[in-house]
């Protein structure tokens, strides 16, 4: 009996991880929690939280220190410098938009830490070697070719013009979407690259409208979106199809506005009804918890939140350990396979399979690639029906 | 196909809106020679009050002014009476931090209160339209465009016509002889900040149907109202109405022959322009 307690003391002296029930790991999550880009930003919130509970379930105590980048890129930049330097943690997760993404990926590299980018999509950020940024999330081109594969697989679209924000995530949207098209055969008659934040957008839309193009590709945050289609409506714009690449048309609130959503197409990087593990119930668990549908943004940086913190608390909270395992690991969860590789030009790249949804009746619905999509998309647009 | 006369047209509409903001700014600026950057929070206010009136009373926002504007009035008022009245005297920077630190409260406090989230406020008509000799006019704009001209023309009719209007051009004018001549200098500058703040929770409520919401909505205003009445000479209440509906067909038809990344520069070039031609604006009188 003596011997069997000494036992345990020597014991519980070797593994002291099991005494305490589980690993702690220090997480970064930079975000845009108040400013314009807010009402997105909150779904990247949730899907975090929803991470770090499900954490827990697995043994590994996050502390997780968030900050908010405002929407701006100097704030972000502050936001990592503090917990690079004072807080010391082990990885960033984060942020949402693609300028204050692209301003983080240089800091990565500057202070050692790993940043896994889940959502920002601007084609150029994991394009420039760097060896600590990792991103799940597609890229613009991605959004690009998936609305152009579909369009061009539906009809014989020869025309296209162009509306983007003149941000980061905007013009590469659109550079990518001009790319695409020429391989493609088609001709872009319009670019419009708009500041956003402008109550008038008339005039830009009627001067497309008399080129007549075939398709509309616009690349928009939330409001926007809303504002370009209800002015599309005004001036009575109406072409094959309307093409959203993600962000702002992916939105649940640009779906219920069902008079000039109906029918608009939108890229996206998941849907509820994808066929990935887990996807159903991340769906209904967020439902239940949250009250209002998971957009992409959610699921993205759920799985990067699950990604980083098991990859930190394997490596000890150690930062050149954790980036070496993220660039070895293969993942496989609510958003499919994930590995983070090297191919065309493209460095510590996921290359995530994109989907295309579909507004019908108010609600997103997956259309293509048709693998996975359970409904048939409505092709050509209809018409504004006044 | 009528690009011009399209863009022409939404210029003049949207215009008519910038004009109501400038409205407000110009006659606070006439009155205290107070430059008031709170300008474009008042105008946020407007908006949530006609968003929330149509949401929780259901009364159409166009409606609503008639509750908006009294309640606006007072809050102005308000302020005027409490703040600004106190630095009157002040040096310029002083006021210029005392409205830019109102502004602030008021931005914040609505982001505590209604979160930072986009309220987009669609009525049956948000996105109608008519259409005339193949141009086609938003019917929320063409609405708001009449309201527009209607408190404009009653606004001038009080100045002119009006003892009470008459004093606080009075104001405008000599503030010390103005006092000589037994005004009530305090009282004008209530009524006058009351006026103003009004005027822009008018233009939120009429642009509320066709724009969206949120806390941080006013600085794109605050600018766009400091250029209006630059343009159209400080304190002159025409001038404004000049200069908004000008830099309305400028963005419009820049945004149709340009590009739209281009309607700010136009907007400024032409602003420049002005001040360098004629540096106390179209309307203004060259002051001391």
């Amino acid at each position: 009996m003596k011997r069997f307690a000494v036992l345990l003391i020597v014991i519980s002296l070797f593994v002291p991880s099991f005494a305490h029930g589980a690993t702690k790991v220090k997480i970064g999550f930079v975000n845009s929690i108040t400013g314009p880009e807010a009402p997105i930003g909150e779904n990247l919130s949730n899907g975090v939280t929803l991470a770090i509970e499900d954490l827990k379930k697995k043994g590994i105590d996050v502390e997780l220190l968030k900050e908010d980048d405002t929407g701006k890129p100097e704030t972000a930049m502050a936001a990592f410098e503090k917990l690079a330097t004072s807080d010391k943690v082990s990885g960033i997760v984060g942020p949402y938009t693609s300028k204050c993404a692209a301003a983080l990926a240089k800091l990565a590299e500057k202070y050692k830490v790993p940043l896994l980018i889940p959502v920002a999509s601007k084609d150029d950020i994991t394009r420039q070697g760097l060896k600590w940024t990792f991103r799940l999330s597609a890229t613009t081109n991605d959004y690009a070719q998936i609305l152009l594969d579909m369009a061009t697989t539906l009809g014989k679209p020869k025309t296209m013009a162009i509306v983007n924000e003149n941000t980061d995530f905007g013009t590469s949207g659109a550079t990518s979407a001009k790319a695409y098209a020429a391989k493609k055969g088609i001709t872009v008659v319009a670019e419009e690259a708009y500041a956003p934040g402008s109550p008038d957008y008339r005039s830009t839309l009627a001067s497309i409208k008399s080129k007549n193009p075939d398709l509309v590709f616009m690349v928009s945050y939330v409001a926007d979106a809303i504002l370009l289609m209800r002015q599309s409506r005004e001036i009575g714009l109406s072409p094959r199809a309307f093409l959203g690449a993600g962000a702002g048309f992916a939105t649940v609130q640009f779906a219920k506005e069902k008079d000039i959503s109906n029918d608009v197409f939108s890229s996206t990087q998941w849907t509820p009804d994808v066929s990935w593990p887990g996807a159903k119930e991340f769906n209904e668990r967020y439902k239940t918890r949250f009250g209002k549908e998971p957009t992409y943004h959610a699921t993205t940086a759920y799985e990067s939140m699950m990604i980083m913190a098991e990859t930190a608390a394997k490596a000890g909270g150690d930062t050149t350990r954790t980036r070496d395992a993220l660039k070895r690991g293969k993942w496989n969860g609510i958003m499919g396979q994930v590995a983070f590789g090297d191919y065309e030009g493209y460095t510590n790249q996921n290359h995530h399979p994109m989907l295309v949804e579909q507004i019908q009746n108010g609600v997103h619905e997956t259309v293509y690639p048709p693998q996975f999509a359970p409904k048939k998309p409505v092709y050509p647009f209809p018409g504004w029906g006044k | 196909m009528a690009i011009f006369e399209q863009a022409l047209v939404s210029g003049i509409l949207i215009g008519g809106v910038y004009a109501l903001i400038g409205i407000g700014l110009t006659i606070i600026f006439g009155v205290m020679r107070v430059i008031n950057f709170a300008h474009g929070d008042l105008l946020m206010v407007g908006m949530y009050l006609t968003y929330y009136i149509f949401t929780i009373l259901h009364i159409d926002p166009f409606l609503s002014i008639a509750i908006t504007i009294p309640l606006m009035f007072l809050f102005g008022a308000f302020l005027q009476k409490f703040f600004i009245n106190r630095v009157l005297n002040a040096l310029p920077q002083n006021q210029i931090l005392l409205t830019i630190g109102l502004g602030l409260i008021m931005s914040n406090t609505v982001m505590l209160a209604f979160t930072s989230d986009y309220k987009i406020l669609t009525t049956k008509y948000s996105s109608s339209s008519v259409t005339i000799l193949g141009i086609s006019i938003s019917s929320p704009l063409v609405i708001s465009f009449a309201i527009t001209v209607a408190i404009s023309l009653a606004l001038t009719w009080f100045l002119r016509e009006t003892n009470t209007g008459q004093a606080i051009r009075a104001t405008a004018q000599d503030r010390e002889a103005a006092t000589l001549m037994g005004i009530n200098v305090k009282r004008m500058s209530i009524i006058a900040f009351g006026l103003g703040s009004a005027l822009a929770g008018t233009a939120g409520a009429l642009i509320a149907p066709t724009y969206y919401i949120f806390p941080q909505v006013g600085s794109i205003f605050t600018l766009k109202a400091f250029v209006i009445t630059v343009l159209g000479g400080l304190g002159s209440v025409s001038g404004a109405m000049i200069g908004g509906v000008l830099i309305g067909v400028a963005e419009s038809v820049g945004g149709a022959y340009l590009g739209s990344g281009w309607k700010e520069v136009i907007t400024f070039v032409l602003f420049l322009l002005v001040l360098l031609l004629k540096p106390s604006g179209l309307r203004g009188k060259s002051q001391t």
